[in-house]
């Protein structure tokens, strides 16, 4: 046996990136019969026939008229006869892969495992340099990326928080940030034509061209529509511009029960999933085959405020986002991880975001976000990262088979030691102590050696010791930088003036 | 050599460390030289190692029996009056528990810290407890005790010893789940660890 070298403090190299450990989910509970499902599946197709739904571009409307969708061009309304839903979904890709910078921790959605992202895009961090609490930036984002390009349940960015410094191109400024500090694929929020252009230009540089951008796409968007039963001129035109690029693009609704959908949890989810449908055949019928994939993220409003909420008492809704999108065929993402508090190291914080957690596996969704937020999405702390971190290592383990071959079994050392004895001096224990407890975040001893340090001090000084000493070990090559500094650049000059 | 031989015991390589104790006394280095300069030292890096939390309770504890087969292998070559052993201590759990794995690792721990150590076992009364100080004069007499309802014994032989006039001779050391620094004050007992590594290390500071 060898000891273990003890690393003085300050020595050594610093945080090292733990590898990507996404949630296993091959195994996850059918919470709903396909007989329950059915009714949902039924209503979202007759709303969109009979209902239909806005599409504000002119371009959409056109392609969607081709194919023989009755479009109202007056009102943008388009309804969208069955069988024209049916025949253009299945074209739809049921999963695909998303690839990484490097090529190391590409995303196999037909993998069996769930990949992860932190939450986003919030609008306001707690500054680790000096406690403010302020609007986010482009350069907080350079940092939380560098925490996500280390952290193991990260397995591909979204920008956790916006670049509020950047106006109208903070969107390609965010995926600058993303590029320039971590290697894992990038879930951008690009929206608008013109955007979307230049997206695809920094993603096909990354790629190495626009063969390679298609084959293996180390960039997707997620792309908003808007409740009830709107697509937007910005949202659906990028989506058009990344089907034609083979850039996956992910609809996501954020229907809210009794404001924007109806107040009850089956009615919101017909229009949430009538949007993402009908986003999707639009995006079929520009470019057959082009991977898309949805996310139903169905919210609250707080029926005495009108605040929104996430996470009721009742929150029985999240199972079915994944078996509806699944039942038209399109991969899910998830939203699992949040919270309503408004600052972490709470109980609600906790709570919240663990009881949301150990649902993903059962939930069988390909991809979800997220970890790292409090306040509703909208606060970025860098010790809430860490907690959430923890906790999504709590909920793999969770999940994870028991080995049961002959020596974890240990008979013969069970039969050595006899009744009475102990375990303590036997090299089998030795041999597997230390993968024996995983320690948590709240199993730090303090230097007197009695106590257990408090988990919020303990994520706060890891998620520092990431801040200030982790650099992603293959950053993006100068000639690159440039060019992406470049696009940036054209695209400030045509857009901000 | 001396080196090889902290290194290999912080390693808890037995045969490395016989071989290379034997080969030390046969190049003429004296007994309590090994011991002060490779054993002794070597045992202090397990235990900061434990305290840091990088070396684990079995690792200390190879370490610890690899302590003890040297220090067999030196006895024979102390000088006269010069003794392998930081002292003796007489440990044991309670009357009415017959818990022994926390006293045990904390006996071996303070064996592998050099201490010479007599283990009376579980269920031990007061009057056996005042026994046995008064056969081996130890210098620290530890009692162990994991249930609330026994914890009261620990009192009745502290006052037994005071009975006895043996209290003055011997520091009382206290531990178990149930055992806290108040309880152990209440007591008037001399030391108290909150684990394992933690008693050893007030062991050695009560009879330094």
């Amino acid at each position: 046996m060898t000891a273990v070298p003890k690393l003085e403090a300050g020595e050594g190299e610093g945080p090292q990136r733990q590898p990507v450990a996404p949630l296993r989910s091959d195994f996850a509970v059918r919470f709903h019969s396909e007989a329950q499902i059915e009714p949902l599946h039924e209503a979202t197709l007759a709303l969109l026939e009979r209902t239909g739904v806005k599409y504000q571009s002119a371009k959409a409307l056109a392609i969607l008229k081709k194919a023989g969708a009755k479009v109202d061009e007056g009102s943008d309304l388009v309804r969208l006869p069955r069988r024209l839903v049916e025949e253009t979904l299945a074209l739809a890709p049921r999963s695909f892969v998303l690839g990484s910078r490097d090529g190391a921790a590409d995303l196999d959605l037909a993998s069996g495992y769930t990949y992860g992202t932190t939450d986003g895009c919030g609008v306001e961090v707690v500054d680790w340099r000096t406690g403010e609490r302020r609007t986010s930036t482009k350069a907080d984002l350079a940092d939380i990326t560098r925490m996500q390009d280390c952290l193991g349940s990260i397995s591909f960015w979204w920008p956790t928080v916006s670049a509020g410094d950047c106006g109208e191109t903070a969107q390609l400024h965010e995926i600058e940030a993303g590029w320039n500090n971590t290697t894992k694929h990038l879930m951008g929020m690009v929206q608008g034509e013109k955007l979307a252009r230049h997206a695809v230009e920094m993603a096909a540089l990354v790629a190495g061209g626009a063969a390679e951008l298609r084959r293996r796409p180390v960039m997707s968007d997620l792309i908003g529509t808007v409740s009830p039963l709107v697509n937007d001129k910005d949202g659906i035109e990028a989506g058009l511009v990344f089907a034609e690029a083979g850039i996956p693009v992910c609809y996501v609704t954020m229907p809210n029960l009794g404001t924007t959908a109806p107040a009850t949890k089956a009615g919101a989810f017909v229009v949430g999933a009538a949007e993402i449908v009908s986003a999707a055949v639009l995006h079929e019928l520009a470019a057959p085959g082009a991977p898309v994939w949805g996310s139903i993220m169905q919210i609250y409003a707080d029926p005495r405020t009108a605040l929104t909420m996430t996470t009721p008492l009742d929150d029985r809704c999240r199972f079915l986002a994944t078996e509806l999108l699944h039942s038209f065929g399109l991969p899910a993402l998830g939203a699992f991880g949040g919270t309503d508090a408004e600052m972490p190291g709470t109980w609600q914080a906790g709570v919240e975001t663990m009881l949301q957690l150990l649902q993903v596996p059962l939930d069988g969704c390909e991809t979800y976000t997220g970890i790292g937020l409090a306040n509703t999405y909208n606060l970025f702390t860098p010790e809430k990262l860490v907690l959430d971190d923890d906790l999504y290592h709590r909920a793999r383990h969770a999940f994870l088979d028991i080995p049961m071959d002959e020596d974890a079994l240990a008979l013969g050392v069970i039969d050595a030691v006899g009744p009475g004895g102990h375990f303590l001096a036997q090299p089998h224990t030795r041999r597997h102590m230390r993968d024996a407890v995983a320690r948590a975040v709240t199993q730090e001893i303090d230097a007197d050696g009695q106590h257990y340090r408090d988990a919020l001090e303990v994520a706060r000084e890891r998620a520092l010791d990431i801040l200030r000493h982790y650099e992603p070990e293959q950053p993006l090559d100068d000639d690159a930088r440039r060019e992406l500094r470049r696009i940036v650049g054209d695209a400030d000059r045509e857009l901000r003036g | 050599m001396k080196d090889q031989l902290k290194e290999a015991l912080i390693a808890g390589d037995a045969g490395t460390v016989n071989a290379l104790t034997e080969a030390l006394l046969a190049s003429g280095v004296p007994a309590r030289e090994i011991l002060d300069e490779a054993l002794l030292p070597g045992m202090e890096v397990v235990g900061e190692r434990m305290r840091s939390g990088d070396c684990f309770i079995p690792e200390v504890l190879l370490s610890a029996r690899t302590m003890q087969g040297a220090l067999d292998l030196l006895r024979p070559h102390m000088a006269a009056g010069e003794s392998t052993s930081a002292g003796t201590v007489v440990i044991g759990t309670v009357e009415g528990d017959l818990h022994d794995i926390g006293k045990n690792l904390v006996a071996m721990l303070l064996q592998g810290a050099g201490f010479t150590v007599v283990n009376l076992g579980t269920g031990v009364t007061s009057a056996q407890f005042v026994s046995a100080v008064r056969e081996h004069s130890p210098a620290i007499l530890g009692m162990s005790a994991l249930l609330t309802t026994t914890l009261p014994h620990m009192g009745e032989t502290i006052a037994a010893l005071k009975a006895a006039g043996l209290r003055e001779s011997v520091k009382v050391m206290v531990g178990g789940a149930p055992v806290t620094q108040s309880w152990a004050d209440e007591l008037g007992a001399d030391g108290y660890g909150a684990n394992a590594g933690l008693a050893v290390e007030r062991a050695k500071g009560l009879v330094g």
